[in-house]
């Protein structure tokens, strides 16, 4: 953990962060809107306090109330890595900017976050389907998309509450009827 | 393989002895028709663009044409299919389609408990298998705050970078291979055959490994396992370099080879590349030392890195590691440590509601995996980062102005594995 480096986030992005700074083992986690996500990121990049030259992982996330994109950096300035998440994105129609202007090869990371999740990224040029065939008209990583056959479900599973700082409102109190493909 | 779009303007071009061209471009054509029957792929897709890359890239100009490459093709390394857009025999671009080895792992990691998760990552990049399984432990094992024994950590660098030295090996058979060669791979598979089965003694199987645990690893060293090792390390350098000999000493390799494929290092970064393919460029970046994990931090090794970025840096680079990883495997068989191979752990695991990231070194560049946890005993997200799958995308900016022969060649030299690729 990097203590020095959650201050200079705090003094750095204080107007942008919509939570706590988070940090475990060797990992800080930051919270921003989807839409303070191209200041954010473009200041991570360029000032040589932070020089998050490298984008590590790029995904989206669906916790079941909200959509996430989540961003993994990687710069010499700190020994954790950096996780940014955009956080909020509705789940009708999920939006964030894209960051193909810093980073070109993020281009197909969020191809897939729109193949599985749907979430659209506005700014970059090529947002097909990259795994899934172009007629597939779901999305089957998002939370509602059970698998066809769910003898792995364990019986263990009822409330998944995400994280408990944040329970889902609409949490079902067992386990949903399966509809499959009930993406989108 | 050959397909070309009918077009009034080009006179010639579509014309084959298969029909006339009153049918052309109606799905009446009995060309259609016989690629239909025979599941020939069409290299455009049979709806309206959707998007701007999509519409520029399915737009000939004068003399262009496309060739559809795969997905079945022996020099794609697995089922990928590629549509080159040729002028004469020029590539201008390329789109290449993903897919046809997609299998759901990281929903199928979601819907398995977290002991379940590990033997689904294996199948990824399956020739170097130990590598997907790491990242998936170690990022469990930090939702768990589970601390893994010495013993067990110096066990898994150990049979990783053994792993790494059969992965580079086979990737030097095949790059020969797609270039025509067809000794360097029977030579390879020589190394690769035998660090198998040593592996094989130690985890009981040849190439999906399951071997590493939450918490430790699945057995321990065994006496078959080091008294393999002890004679391959023996002559290991030495055969190595022999093997290497055949492609380093060929003028025909080397000078196909240089110059192709260029990219530099700002580039390679913007396109999110990591690994053998961005230190080609000169970039001394390794996550062994970047993001020090294991026990790295106490071994003695050295990071090489080519300043060219072209395919024959991308080989010689990879031919650097396997001495540097023959380095570590001494210092590990020197310095193991005795104890325990297993944290105390429950059979279930439940581990606190939080996120995890780990990332580390593979064969091909950095690998990670992003576990969330909900807690309950299943992963409530996965998230696979591979990085065959972004060098794959970075082919695009490496290819235009060479050959469609070339094609293959700078595709072997990045080592893509498409089970990593499409997961």
């Amino acid at each position: 953990m990097d203590r020095a480096f959650k201050a200079r986030l705090e003094r750095r992005f204080e107007e942008q962060l919509t939570g706590p700074i988070r940090q475990r083992h060797d990992e800080t986690e930051i919270r921003i809107a989807a839409g303070d996500v191209v200041p954010v990121i473009t200041a991570l990049h360029d000032e040589p306090d932070f020089a998050f030259e490298f984008l590590a992982d790029l995904c989206g996330v669906d916790t079941g109330e909200v959509m996430q994109v989540v961003y993994h950096l990687w710069s010499p300035t700190t020994t954790d890595w950096l996780r940014v998440i955009a956080d909020g994105l509705s789940r009708e129609d999920p939006r964030a900017p894209s960051v193909t202007f810093m980073w070109k090869g993020a281009e197909w990371m969020e191809r897939e976050a729109y193949d599985m999740f749907g979430i659209t990224f506005e700014g970059n040029r090529d947002l097909r389907r990259i795994y899934m065939p172009p007629d597939y008209q779901s999305f089957p990583l998002r939370k509602d998309f059970y698998l066809a056959d769910d003898a792995a479900r364990s019986p263990g599973a009822g409330v998944r509450p995400m994280e408990r700082t944040h329970p889902p409102r609409e949490a079902p109190a067992t386990k949903p009827v399966r509809r499959i493909g009930a993406g989108a | 393989m050959t397909t070309t779009t009918p077009r009034p303007d080009a006179p010639g071009q579509g014309r084959t002895n298969l029909g006339s061209d009153a049918f052309a471009g109606s799905p009446d054509d009995p060309r259609v028709q016989l690629d239909r029957d025979l599941g020939v792929f069409e290299p455009v897709p049979p709806y309206p663009p959707r998007t701007e890359r999509e519409a520029e890239f399915y737009t000939l100009r004068d003399g262009e044409m496309f060739l559809n490459m795969g997905p079945q093709h022996p020099s794609t390394h697995g089922v990928l299919r590629v549509v080159l857009k040729l002028d004469g025999e020029k590539v201008v671009d390329l789109d290449p389609v993903l897919g046809y080895l997609h299998r759901g792992v990281e929903k199928l990691c979601e819907n398995a408990d977290y002991h379940q998760a590990i033997c689904y990552l294996d199948p990824l990049e399956y020739v170097s298998s130990l590598f997907c399984e790491w990242p998936g432990v170690m990022a469990f094992e930090k939702l768990l705050d589970v601390e893994v024994p010495r013993r067990a950590e110096y066990i898994r660098v150990l049979s990783a970078e053994l792993n790494r030295v059969a992965s580079h090996a086979l990737f030097l058979g095949w790059m020969a291979l797609d270039l025509g060669g067809l000794t360097p791979i029977l030579w390879s598979f020589i190394e690769r055959d035998e660090i198998v089965e040593m592996l094989a003694a130690l985890t009981g199987q040849r190439m999906l490994f399951n071997y590493f645990r939450i918490g430790g690893v699945n057995g321990d060293l065994n006496h078959e396992f080091l008294s393999r090792l002890g004679t391959w390390m023996s002559h290991a350098t030495e055969q190595i370099e022999a093997g290497n000999a055949l492609l380093n000493e060929n003028e025909i390799f080397v000078r196909r080879m240089r110059g192709l494929g260029k990219i530099d290092s700002k580039t390679a970064l913007r396109m999110t590349m990591s690994g053998p393919n961005l230190r080609a460029t000169g970039v001394p970046f390794d996550m062994r030392r970047a993001h020090p994990y294991s026990i790295y931090p106490e071994l003695d090794f050295d990071i090489p890195t080519r300043a060219e970025g072209d395919c024959l840096a991308r080989y010689l680079l990879r031919m650097d590691e396997i001495k540097q990883s023959l380095r570590i495997i001494d210092q590990c068989l020197h310095q193991m440590p005795d104890g325990p191979i297993m944290a105390k752990l429950p059979r279930l695991l439940r581990p606190r509601p939080g996120r995890a990231y780990a990332g580390i070194e593979a064969p091909r560049g950095q690998y990670a995996v992003y576990a969330m946890s909900d807690g309950t005993d299943q992963p409530f997200r996965m998230r696979i980062h591979d990085p065959s799958f972004l060098h794959l995308q970075s082919v695009g900016l490496m290819m235009p102005g060479h050959l469609v022969a070339d094609t293959m060649a700078i595709m072997a030299s990045l080592d893509p594995i498409m089970g990593g690729v499409d997961k």
